[in-house]
């Protein structure tokens, strides 16, 4: 192939922010035609920024070259299509309230004029007869009424099909999340069909089985640089796990720490497995710290949502001791009142122990905000300031103020510590650990190693089930990693 | 209620028993109320009116139904829908006070086509196919200064109390008097403020207008509701009270009276009855009865005199308007003056 | 898709329509002569300018946001309409005062008669909308407050344009308005013609795809290429045009201008919208429902004094046929949901 030499898009020393925090710092990465390219690494290694940049959604800084023509100050949607690369992003990219014809035509600005839609609807369903033999979709579903996978089918189709632009890369970010194991064979059938007649795929997935199958070269990500790029021949299972944690094995070392013995009392918390039987149950005692592990969105917040629910009530499989507070990990959305001060955002939840009468007794609240401004640290001049006036790390110590100043017995943590920096993070650290010495429970969703070496016990969810549990003694990356990713394909 | 609105009506009533053969072209027929505003205590008053009068006139078979409605958001479009759910339900009259003299014409109009006799009060409207009972507010105003003229042939200064700005009513009724003062030019108006109809505004804009005003003032005209605060203004500043023309308002009639006690004050009182939905309501049957009766009428005035004094302001309820229900007599004779 | 599903949502679909079959019956019971010729030209001919607002509010709740405005627009339209557009600059009632005193001359030159400027300013509002939608996206307001402010800057205009109630609605708007059409009449024909007009825009257009989509996703329509700020602004000016629509036919069946006109319109608009199946978000809508609405609240209005229920009552039972709509669909919506 002629062209093989000059790669489709080519990325040279790439960089993006998003405001402090570095989602890339440095990517080299070149596709080419007739490849498919397996990109895997951890959560926060930057694999979305990275689609999002080729996809030409935003901007970054760096050298991108398109067919050779470095563009990069001016590489936009546009664009990219316009150069035939299309991306099936990770959150469904269709619009719910149309039918699928109207979603391809979204793709097609060339679909216009008389008879567009029925253009539109052979267009779609002549790729997904290709890719997806039997899928048994209409082209006039409205697309919110599909199930999941078919509406996964229906995206991955529109990314394949061609009108006026050709489809010369196309990026696939988990496409087989929602997709069954017989659905899922037949993409990566297709995704080797079309690399055959000289299209290059980009493949994001955490099933390392697929990367390995339908790979042609493998490229690991972690912290915003490619820091391993070979074929996929070199690489067996156990070796791509330990290229995506190659910092575990230096600090293996801390973490075999004393293994403290799990209590035998009656628990705080229990959470019966309800989806499979005789999976390992959920269990936190008084005391303790419990890690939720895996990778990103495999059921951690839901169950600490369902343990939050349950709390005070009779719930079904779910058994809570004593009040439970929540400390939100977004906390632009589920954490802060943006218009309110610090003081009122720490003592809003434990405002039924500061009443005078029907009122909010002024004293009480100052004294409670002025005690966890010294215990805490936050850095302010006066607790009356407004919330927005803090820096991240801060407003996120204000929200663990507010749980744990509430009379609270088990602290729920959904991955709070996004975007806040080192030193902010050891100091919480420690307050936890102090806390819990004291005898509070917490439960800590988190997809930060670092995090989990704090934990006495961790639990690893794969796909909304528990698929490892994990003592303190026997934590390792390695093993955290290898229980995050499928076994199989 | 009270006795002279009682006896009115009764008198209603008989002469309606009385004329009854004649009037029995009528007894099937429907008259509607389609009004667009009842928050006041005038309207109140007038949905009364419309009750007390309509109710014997329905039991004495004269008309089959008369029925008011009343639109809630005094809306344009609500009382306009309203009108042709009114001809839908089969009414042969509908009697209207409308929210807006131009823009309820398209209703009015296709009412008239389908048949349906429309008469307009208090608020009229321009359509021509629709009747008008409207009020000579001008005349009005002329008349405060005639009534002047005669008390006071010598003329003098005299004070100006207009009412809400932007009104037309408002317009008409100061029209009238600067008219009536041209002819007659022994009067001269040394000062004018808008009191809005309303005591205490009225007596609120007097007092500040009054320092800056010479001391022989001998007169005031009003628009109606502002006769007492002007009275009160006068007093607090220690000036002599000038004939102040009243609005029929009870407040009014009550300082007036308890001054003609004390030391024989004289003056006169005039304002549009409540009471006139009742004389459309009388006027609408006669033209379902057939009868010729012109486009245009006007309201006579209800006009309060030193000998009517008394009885009036006992037939006035307190934080009320002096009123009068109309009888289809009266109806006959403002039709009558019409045609001439 | 199983049958059933199916069924539940055709259902939906269909009660809107169903409702106002309801409605109908029940009039026909209680006042039969509503139901003819006269009839439906009296209880409908309101619907027409109703339907019309119903199809700009739809616009606009199908990009996520809501127009508080509307009412006071349409009221501006009417006034515009029935001043500017029929007699040019010389229609204003200030103009004219200032021909009666003598300042200007008793005829005036063929610029200040001209109806011309009452369609340059009616597409002004029309640009004003379109900036309006602009506004919103470029600076990320809630268009609640946008609008609710805009509402008052239409409002002042009106007052401005015609101080007290009067003008004159142009002739060729006051005789289409009460064209008597043989056989059907014409409210029935308009309202077929303002559905299907607005169903071929929005729901059959290539664009109008771009335009739906935009309220169900809209980054997966930014993603695609597409320019969001065009969207919003294509969708407020033809919000802008649909309400110019209401404001000129209302001003044809009234004859003449009142700046308060209207001012049910924007309540009414927003209701006729979520009656005839369409949804606050995510660009659920149909303009064939909304129409449909329309003419179910102004028949509710009908029925209600049909009924002889105090007009007081009569806004909280019109809230009250709203109510019970809402309540069937989110019945039928959570019988779909279980299966």
């Amino acid at each position: 192939m002629a062209s093989a030499a000059t790669p489709i898009i080519s990325l040279n020393g790439v960089e993006k922010s998003f405001g402090a925090v570095r989602a890339l710092r440095g990517v080299d990465l070149a596709c080419h035609a007739g490849e498919c390219i397996g990109l895997v690494g951890h959560n926060g290694a930057g694999k979305s920024t990275l689609m999002n940049l080729l996809a030409g959604v935003f901007p970054a800084e760096g050298r991108i070259e398109v067919d050779g023509k470095d563009i990069a100050s001016r590489y936009s949607v546009a664009t990219a299509q316009a150069h035939g690369i299309r991306c099936v992003f990770q959150e469904l990219s269709l619009c719910p309230n149309l039918t699928v014809a109207e979603n391809a035509r979204i793709m097609h600005a060339s679909l216009r004029g008389f008879g567009w839609r029925k253009r539109a609807g052979k267009l779609i369903l002549d790729k997904l007869d290709e890719v997806f033999p039997g899928h048994g979709i209409s082209a006039s579903d409205i697309v919110g009424d599909l199930p999941i996978a078919r509406r996964q089918m229906v995206e991955i189709a529109r990314a394949f099909s061609v009108t006026t632009a050709p489809a010369r890369l196309v990026i696939l970010d988990e496409p087989t999340s929602s997709l069954d194991a017989h659905l899922a064979s037949q993409l990566l059938a297709y995704v080797r069909s079309f690399v055959a007649k000289g299209g290059c795929v980009v493949l994001i997935s955490h099933l390392l089985g697929e990367i390995l199958a339908a790979g042609d070269r493998v490229v690991v990500m972690k912290d915003g640089k490619v820091v391993v790029e070979r074929p996929a021949a070199d690489f067996n299972r156990t070796s791509l796990v330990a290229a995506m944690g190659s910092v575990a094995h230096d600090e293996g070392a801390n973490a075999a720490t004393a293994d403290t013995k799990r209590s035998e009392t009656e628990p705080r918390v229990r959470v019966a497995a309800d989806r499979q039987a005789g999976g390992p149950e959920l269990i936190a005692h008084q005391g303790e710290i419990v890690g939720l592990a895996g990778l990103g969105g495999q059921g951690q917040s839901e169950m600490l949502i369902r343990i939050f629910d349950a709390a005070g009530k009779n719930a079904r499989n779910v058994t809570v001791v004593g009040g439970v507070a929540l400390v939100a990990g977004d906390r632009q959305t589920d954490g802060v009142f943006p218009l309110w001060s610090i003081a009122e955002n720490i003592t809003i939840s434990s405002l039924r122990r500061m009443r005078r009468g029907p009122l909010i007794d002024g004293a009480a609240t100052e004294a409670m905000a002025e005690d966890w401004k010294q215990r805490i640290g936050i850095r302010t001049p006066d607790m009356n300031n407004p919330i927005l006036s803090l820096s991240g790390g801060n407003q996120q110590k204000a929200l663990f103020a507010r749980a744990l100043g509430s009379d609270a017995q088990t602290v729920l943590m959904d991955d709070p510590m996004r975007g806040v920096d080192i030193g902010t993070k050891q100091e919480v650290y420690g307050m936890i650990r102090a806390e819990a010495e004291a005898g509070r429970t917490f439960l800590w969703y988190t997809t930060e190693m670092d995090e989990l070496k704090h934990c006495d016990h961790v639990y690893v969810f794969r796909d909304h089930h528990i698929v490892a549990e994990l003592s303190r003694s026997e934590l390792t990356e390695e093993k955290v990693l290898h229980a995050s990713f499928a076994e199989v394909a | 209620m009270t006795r002279l609105a009682g006896s009115i009506s009764m008198l209603a009533v008989m002469t309606v028993l009385g004329m009854g053969s004649a009037l029995a072209d009528t007894a099937d027929k429907k008259i509607a109320l389609s009004n667009n505003y009842a928050g006041n205590s005038w309207r109140q008053a007038m949905l009364r009116s419309w009750d007390k009068v309509t109710k014997p006139a329905v039991t004495a078979g004269i008309v089959a139904a008369a029925d008011p409605f009343t639109t809630a958001e005094n809306q344009v479009t609500e009382q306009a829908a309203q009108i042709q759910n009114l001809v839908l339900q089969g009414y042969n009259a509908i009697v209207l006070n409308a929210a807006s003299p131009d823009a309820l014409n398209g209703a009015v109009k296709e009412a008239c086509d389908a048949g349906v006799i429309v008469v307009s009060f208090d608020g009229i409207v321009t359509e021509p196919c629709a009747w008008r009972i409207a009020v000579d507010f001008k005349q009005m105003g002329k008349d405060e200064v005639l009534y002047l003229k005669d008390k006071l042939p010598k003329g003098g200064n005299i004070l100006e109390i207009r009412g809400l700005a932007g009104v037309f009513v408002d317009d008409a009724i100061s029209k009238g008097i600067h008219e009536a003062v041209a002819e007659n030019p022994q009067f001269k108006i040394v000062g004018s403020v808008h009191g809005d109809w309303d005591q205490a505004k009225a007596q609120a804009a007097v007092a500040g207008i009054l320092p800056s005003l010479p001391n022989d003032i001998v007169g005031v005209v009003t628009q109606g509701g502002d006769g007492y605060g002007a009275a009160q203004a006068f007093k607090a500043a220690g000036r002599t009270t000038p004939i102040i023309i009243m609005g029929n308002r009870q407040d009014e009639l009550a300082w007036w009276k308890e001054q003609k006690d004390a030391n024989g004050y004289e003056t006169m009182s005039a304002s549009i009855a409540p009471g006139v939905s009742t004389l459309a309501f009388w006027v609408a049957q006669q033209i379902l009865d057939g009868k010729d009766v012109p486009k245009d009428l006007t309201v006579p005035f209800l006009r309060v005199d030193q000998a009517t004094l008394d009885k009036s302001l006992e037939t006035t309820e307190k934080g009320g308007v002096a009123n009068v229900e109309y009888s289809a007599e009266d109806a006959q004779k403002v039709v009558d003056a019409a045609k001439k | 898709m199983n049958g059933s599903v199916l069924s539940a949502r055709t259902l939906r679909n269909l009660l809107p329509a169903l409702s106002l079959l309801v409605l109908l019956a029940a009039i026909f019971y209680l006042q039969p002569r509503a139901i003819s010729y006269v009839g439906f030209n009296l209880m409908l001919n309101l619907a027409i300018p109703i339907a019309f607002a119903t199809i700009a509010q739809m616009c606009v709740i199908t990009v996520n946001d809501l127009d508080l405005s509307i009412g006071t627009y349409v009221g501006f339209v009417a006034c515009i309409g029935a001043t500017l557009l029929s007699g040019g600059i010389g229609a204003l009632p200030f103009i004219k005062d200032l021909q009666a005193s003598g300042a200007l001359p008793a005829t005036l030159p063929w610029i200040m008669n001209t109806p011309l400027a009452g369609v340059l300013v009616l597409l002004m509002g029309i640009g004003v909308y379109a900036l309006l939608g602009a506004l919103i996206h470029l600076r990320n307001l809630p268009s609640i407050v946008v609008t609710l402010g805009m509402s008052f800057v239409w409002l002042g205009l009106s007052v401005l344009v015609l101080p007290v109630p009067g003008g004159q609605a142009p002739g060729w708007i006051k005789s289409l308005m009460t064209l008597k059409t043989p056989f059907i009449p014409f409210p029935i024909i308009a309202a077929v013609v303002i559905a299907v007009a607005a169903h071929i825009l929005i729901m059959k257009t290539s664009y109008g795809a771009v335009l739906r989509g935009a309220g169900g996703n809209p980054k997966a329509i930014e993603r695609a290429g597409w320019s969001l700020l065009k969207v919003k602004m294509a969708m407020f000016a033809l919000a802008g045009f649909f309400g110019m629509l209401a404001g000129l036919s209302l001003v044809g069946l009234t004859t003449s201008g009142d700046a308060n006109i209207a001012l049910r319109y924007t309540l009414l608009s927003i209701a006729g919208v979520i009656l005839g199946g369409g949804e606050f978000v995510g660009g659920r809508i149909s303009p064939i429902g909304a129409v449909i609405g329309a003419a179910t609240l102004t028949l509710a209005g009908s029925f209600l004094s049909f009924m002889r229920i105090p007009p007081d009552w009569q806004i909280g039972a019109q809230g009250a046929i709203l109510i019970i709509v809402l309540a069937l669909r989110t019945l039928i919506d959570r019988a779909e949901k279980r299966r």
